[in-house]
């Protein structure tokens, strides 16, 4: 069982190595990152207390957030969904990547006291 | 009790009421400075006031406390014929009533005012008013009135264009002057005194005022043969007379006693029925004086008889307690006695004299004993029988009983009869607290002060006993002894009620509890942590800056602004500079940003 969870895991890695763009790579790797980042977050609300709250959700939030429009710019990236996303560039979704992070950091930095 | 009630009732229909005041001498004293007052400052418009001067004196027949001469010489000084008739009339009965014809020598009319008073008589368009004082002059001249017909039939012309009170009432005063032909004023009569109004069944008054009720009860009066009024009318008319004993001017009191002495003189005399001293006799002096008199509290004649107690009864329990019992003369012919040997109470006593009655409200007081006294001390939890001390009125506790918060005082005393208000007093310097007795089963009254509760500090109180009530004539303060009360609270020291109150010191909500700064730090490191982990992986994925060329710095330079400025924002800057500091970066941004990426998207074209 293990062996064969070991194989797929493997087959999985593999397989995204070879196949995958490095530019999708990038952006999962700043996935990753803002994923850990919150995961901390939590933990240290978990184990030590909210206080001070507003501060924690901000930061929080920022995580979630930043995870979101991260995936929305891997979804529209990716040559595999092209079809989907028609007449959207890459460029346009970064654009609108920075542009959302722009307002979604104003509204952040207003929150954190 | 209902057989009582009818023979109240049938007491009540068959006589007449009485007035329950009278003008006194004190009421006659009061009157006085306004008779004198009419008298200073004169001048010549004031010859009415000379008059209702004199008038007053004359009414309550005292002499006259000023130099008449001056008053003469006054009324001669501005007497003329042509004033008016009124004015006349009030300047020839001054100096009739000052005597000024023996002070001075002099007449004060001439024949021209003569001549002019009865062309008054003669004229058609003369007023009722100018009528009536005409005649009154002539009366005081002792002139013959000539005519009377005519001026009966110049009376009636005028009455029969204005009827109003004010001038029936002249006409009444006209026709009593006129003998026999003033009868016509008779069916004048009935219809004045049905305008009278009645108050709450016991005071008549015209509307118009004092003035205006007292020259037409004096009007009605003063007819020969006549019997306007009835007595009980009568008896209205003179309560509302005494309503307005407070009257203050001049002109108000001499209508008030015209009135009055008209309606003593009257054949329905008002009878007043009231108390000589007060409303309450004793047990040890059990005779009740009551006052019978006519209005000016003169005796009546002819004196009121047979003068009877009808009945007396108690008003707890309306037990008839004494009836038909005949009043003694007393020692002036106003005062009548009647011994009341009764229960100390309230009494309601039924008095007839001759055909009036009254109700008059009496109270009988009469001593209260305390027949034993016992204070002492108990426990509050009831372990052990109180120590009683006995006391007799009106000694006094040999020492001062001690106490502290375990104990109760316990006060008991039996009195003869119930009294209404049975208080021990407890007082320390100017602090004292009552409290109130109540009677136990045993007849007999009982305090109980838990100390610990009621005392809010140490000290020595006097105890005092108060015993009193409506018809106890011995009321009571005893104070019996004291006692030495330790508890655990001191007194409080008393403090200033005025000067500035202490300062408030707000108190700002206290900070929360933090974690340690070590743990704070670890976290921010961990939270920082996977940047490393980010760079690493991008340098394992292979991240290149081969397509950065100098025309992407803008794009950079202006995205750093952005994120510096949010740095600020959180830092120091308020949301509204905030705003105004973006505008422009991020339009520059936005222009490069485009510029790049379209670039960009062609170089992939």
């Amino acid at each position: 069982m293990a062996n064969k969870t070991g194989a797929v895991i493997s087959k999985f890695y593999k397989e995204y190595n070879t196949k995958t763009p490095k530019k999708l790579k990038i952006i999962d790797a700043y996935l990753l990152y803002i994923l850990i980042t919150g995961v901390v977050q939590f933990a240290y609300c978990l184990l030590v207390g909210t206080f001070p709250f507003n501060s924690f959700l901000s930061g929080f939030i920022s995580c979630v957030s930043c995870f979101i429009l991260g995936v929305c710019l891997r979804l529209q990236v990716n040559p595999e969904n092209k079809n989907q996303f028609y007449g959207i560039s890459p460029e346009r979704g970064f654009a609108d990547f920075i542009f959302a992070h722009v307002i979604l950091h104003l509204v952040v930095m207003n929150f954190i006291g | 009790m209902l057989i009582h009630s009818l023979v109240i009732g049938t007491l009540l229909l068959c006589t007449h009421a009485s007035i329950s005041d009278y003008i006194s001498k004190s009421d006659i004293e009061k009157f006085i400075p306004a008779f004198k007052s009419a008298f200073e400052n004169l001048n010549k418009d004031d010859l009415s006031n000379v008059y209702y001067g004199a008038k007053g004196f004359s009414l309550i027949s005292q002499p006259l406390p000023i130099n008449a001469a001056d008053a003469c010489k006054h009324l001669q000084k501005f007497f003329k014929d042509d004033l008016s008739n009124e004015i006349v009339f009030h300047s020839l009965a001054s100096w009739s009533l000052l005597n000024c014809n023996k002070l001075l020598n002099v007449k004060l009319h001439k024949d021209s005012t003569l001549k002019a008073l009865k062309a008054t008589l003669d004229k058609q368009d003369s007023s009722i008013g100018d009528i009536r004082f005409a005649l009154e002059s002539l009366n005081i001249l002792s002139e013959a009135v000539p005519n009377p017909t005519k001026i009966v039939q110049l009376l009636q012309a005028q009455l029969k264009e204005d009827d109003s009170l004010p001038s029936v009432g002249q006409a009444l005063h006209a026709a009593s002057l006129l003998g026999g032909a003033g009868q016509f004023a008779i069916q004048y009569v009935e219809d004045i005194v049905v305008q009278a109004d009645e108050v709450d069944g016991r005071i008549m008054q015209w509307e118009g005022g004092l003035t205006l009720t007292s020259l037409l009860l004096t009007g009605l009066l003063r007819l020969p043969e006549a019997k306007p009024v009835t007595q009980t009318q009568a008896e209205k008319f003179a309560t509302y007379l005494l309503t307005r004993k407070t009257v203050q001017n001049v002109k108000g009191v001499v209508s008030l006693l015209e009135a009055a002495a008209a309606l003593s003189k009257s054949s329905v005399s008002p009878v007043s029925i009231t108390f000589v001293d007060s409303a309450h006799v004793t047990t040890t002096k059990p005779d009740l004086k009551v006052r019978i008199s006519n209005i000016f509290g003169q005796p009546l004649s002819p004196a009121p008889s047979p003068i009877l107690a009808q009945s007396a009864t108690r008003t707890t329990d309306d037990v008839v307690v004494l009836s038909k019992q005949p009043l003694t003369a007393g020692p002036t012919p106003t005062e009548y006695i009647l011994p009341l040997k009764l229960d100390p109470g309230h009494y309601r006593v039924g008095l007839t004299a001759g055909s009036h009655s009254a109700a008059l409200n009496v109270r009988v007081l009469g001593p209260v004993t305390v027949q034993w006294l016992e204070v002492g001390l108990s426990d509050s939890d009831g372990t052990s029988a109180p120590r009683l001390t006995k006391l007799q009125h009106p000694s006094k506790l040999t020492t001062n009983l001690q106490a502290d918060s375990s104990h109760h005082l316990i006060l008991r005393f039996s009195l003869s009869r119930p009294v209404q208000q049975p208080f021990l007093r407890l007082s320390s310097g100017k602090r004292e607290i009552i409290f109130v007795a109540e009677l136990d089963s045993s007849k007999a009254y009982k305090i109980d002060v838990n100390l610990a509760n009621e005392l809010s500090f140490s000290a020595k109180f006097e105890l005092e006993l108060i015993l009193g009530d409506s018809i106890m004539s011995n009321p009571l303060r005893w104070s019996f002894g004291a006692i030495d009360v330790a508890l655990s609270t001191v007194e409080p020291s008393p403090q200033s009620k005025r000067g500035p109150r202490p300062e408030i010191v707000h108190m700002f909500r206290p900070a929360e509890k933090r974690p340690p700064q070590t743990v704070s730090m670890l976290f921010t490191a961990l939270a920082a942590s996977p940047l490393l982990l980010l760079l690493i992986l991008w340098i394992k994925v292979g991240i290149n800056f081969k397509n950065f060329s100098f025309a992407a710095l803008p794009f950079h330079v202006g995205l750093g602004g952005i994120f510096s400025l949010f740095t600020c924002f959180w830092l120091k800057l308020d949301m509204f500079a905030t705003c105004a500091w973006l505008i422009p970066i991020g339009g520059f941004t936005f222009l490069a940003g485009h510029h790049i990426l379209s670039k960009l998207a062609k170089q992939k074209k």
